[in-house]
């Protein structure tokens, strides 16, 4: 394919990945589904039709994924945006892009691991900014922050469509295990920074942490899920509200 | 019946839109692992600052800081939660004396349950609905008006839906909020809703975080899972362990995040290293 085309599908992927906030719902739920990726990638590379084949291929492995939480088990964005014009390019057959998709999907999770893991410096950078003042500085660190994820996926897809599957593949075998372990554990471990935040927010005394076990215990004990969890927060709020001792009661 | 006079309003049905459109295309922008949607909360205030309190630069500050911490939820069903914290924000704005421990409170309530719902109907359900419409329609033939019609299905739903969601969040905030002030009992409230948001900060730990160790005792022929026997005791325990051993370093002993950030880093390193962490 020419450096046109490479381009204009590397930017496509881009505006399709998960945290790319240009087409919002247009973005990741639409032109970030294989089905509709193969399309487009078909449209640039002048076979509609096979691009379709391909991407629904790719896509029914893939059509019940969700991804709750922040938690990435597979990246359908490289699968669908490096594997299905890898595919095309080879000549190859649905099952090949699907093959294909899997390596890369892999590589997606790393990538966004690495994403999520870096940005919370613009995070920390927005909470200087508030600090010292510069409110419109810190209102436009989801602009700015939005670099980490556009070099994450532009540059790869980029270069693993147009300098062919060869160097696609040493790229996706690339990273030493230990570094995507690493992360891997670093990144399912931070979110209890920021659920500690949460706790010091609303947790006014020590033995507020009661209520805190009750819900760590009804989702990992009983398996509940949060909606359930829910209906039992409102009665022990209701049960509170109606019958607690007040500390300092407003005459009401 | 609460006061919805338009004309006593702070911000327009624009405004409304305007903070609508900023969630809708910032608020995966900047994901981290530490405070999720946060910034886009934030970013969405932002641009209704200016109307909230205008010319009180202390107020605009206090504002984007109340909002700092932990925010995700499902970003398109679960918009309604941003529109919640508008409407509860521009109350507070208007007549002052909404807490912001409340709107805090309620924002957190409200996240956890509507990621469920937002990830189970919309992710879950619609989008593998209308995908298999599609694929049914062009995987053999691959014909165009499998993704043309998916394309179309999803806006032409999704659109409407999550400004219905938006807007409907943004006028029950301002409801609520407004029960709240003449009722006058707004600390029993702030409670009950704390504990609310202290139910659901424990089951998204659980829920969100999961971590196993890799040790494994063996002496002779007997084998000691040591993940399975601490499961035993209490399902998660490790994430339990860690969890309240975060809060205290930083409630307690007041480490700072960017501290935290270093700990858990070396942690990992050495966690992983020696399994400790699988």
């Amino acid at each position: 394919m020419n450096l046109f085309q490479a381009l204009l599908i590397a930017l496509l992927g881009y505006l399709s990945s998960i945290y790319s906030p240009w087409l919002s719902l247009g973005g990741w739920y639409t032109i970030g589904r294989p089905l509709v990726a193969g399309f487009l990638i078909g449209l640039i590379l002048g076979d509609v039709q096979q691009g379709i084949i391909l991407g629904a291929a790719v896509q029914a492995l893939y059509i019940g994924l969700v991804t709750p939480g922040g938690s990435m088990p597979a990246d359908v964005n490289f699968a669908a945006w490096i594997g299905i014009p890898l595919t095309m390019v080879a000549g190859q057959d649905a099952n090949f892009a699907v093959a294909l998709s899997v390596p890369f999907s892999f590589l997606g999770v790393a990538a966004v691991y690495s994403v999520v893991s870096f940005n919370t410096l613009f995070v920390h950078q927005q909470d200087k900014f508030i600090e010292e003042g510069q409110l419109e500085k810190a209102v436009r660190i989801p602009v700015v922050g939005q670099i980490s994820n556009f070099v994450v996926r532009f540059v790869p897809t980029f270069l693993c469509i147009y300098l062919g599957q060869d160097f696609a593949i040493a790229f996706a075998q690339s990273i030493p295990e230990w570094l995507g372990g690493v992360l891997f554990t670093f990144g399912s471990l931070l979110p209890l920074i920021g659920f500690a935040i949460l706790l010091n927010y609303v947790a006014k005394k020590t033995t507020d942490l009661t209520f805190y076990l009750v819900g760590f215990v009804l989702a990992a004990s009983l398996g509940l899920g949060i909606v359930p969890v829910l209906v039992f927060a409102l009665l022990l709020a209701y049960m509170d509200f109606r019958y607690g001792k007040d500390d300092n009661r407003e005459v009401a | 019946m609460a006061d919805n006079n338009q004309t006593e309003r702070l911000l327009s049905k624009k405004d409304v839109f305007r903070c609508y459109r900023s969630w809708l295309l910032w608020n995966l922008s900047v994901q981290n692992m530490e405070r999720m949607q946060g910034p886009a909360i934030v970013r969405m205030l932002g641009m209704v600052m200016d109307k909230l309190y205008p010319g009180d630069r202390e107020k605009q500050k206090e504002l984007l800081e109340r909002h700092e911490p932990f925010f995700n939820t499902e970003p398109y069903l679960g918009c309604i939660v941003p529109g919640v914290v508008l409407g509860m924000e521009e109350e507070n704005a208007r007549s002052g004396g909404v807490p912001g421990e409340l709107i805090n409170g309620v924002k957190t309530a409200l996240m956890g349950p509507f990621a469920g719902i937002g990830d189970s109907l919309y992710v879950g359900t619609l989008i593998p609905i209308l995908l298999s419409i599609a694929l049914g329609i062009s995987g053999e033939s691959g014909s165009v008006a499998g993704p043309i019609f998916y394309i179309i299905a999803h806006l032409a739903i999704m659109i409407p839906v999550t400004w219905f969601m938006f807007y409907r969040g943004y006028t029950m905030g301002i409801d609520s909020a407004q029960t709240i002030l003449a009722g006058g009992m707004k600390d029993r409230l702030t409670r009950a809703i704390n504990i609310v948001g202290l139910v659901v900060v424990g089951c998204i730990t659980a829920q969100y975080v999961n971590v196993r160790t890799g040790w494994v005792f063996t002496s002779g022929d007997m084998v000691v899972d040591l993940n399975s026997a601490l499961n035993g005791v209490f399902p998660n325990m490790i994430t339990l362990i860690l969890a309240l051993g975060t809060y205290w370093l930083m409630a307690k002993k007041k480490q700072g995040i960017g501290k935290m950030f270093l700990i858990f880093f070396v942690f990992a390193l050495v966690a992983y290293f020696t399994k400790f962490i699988a």
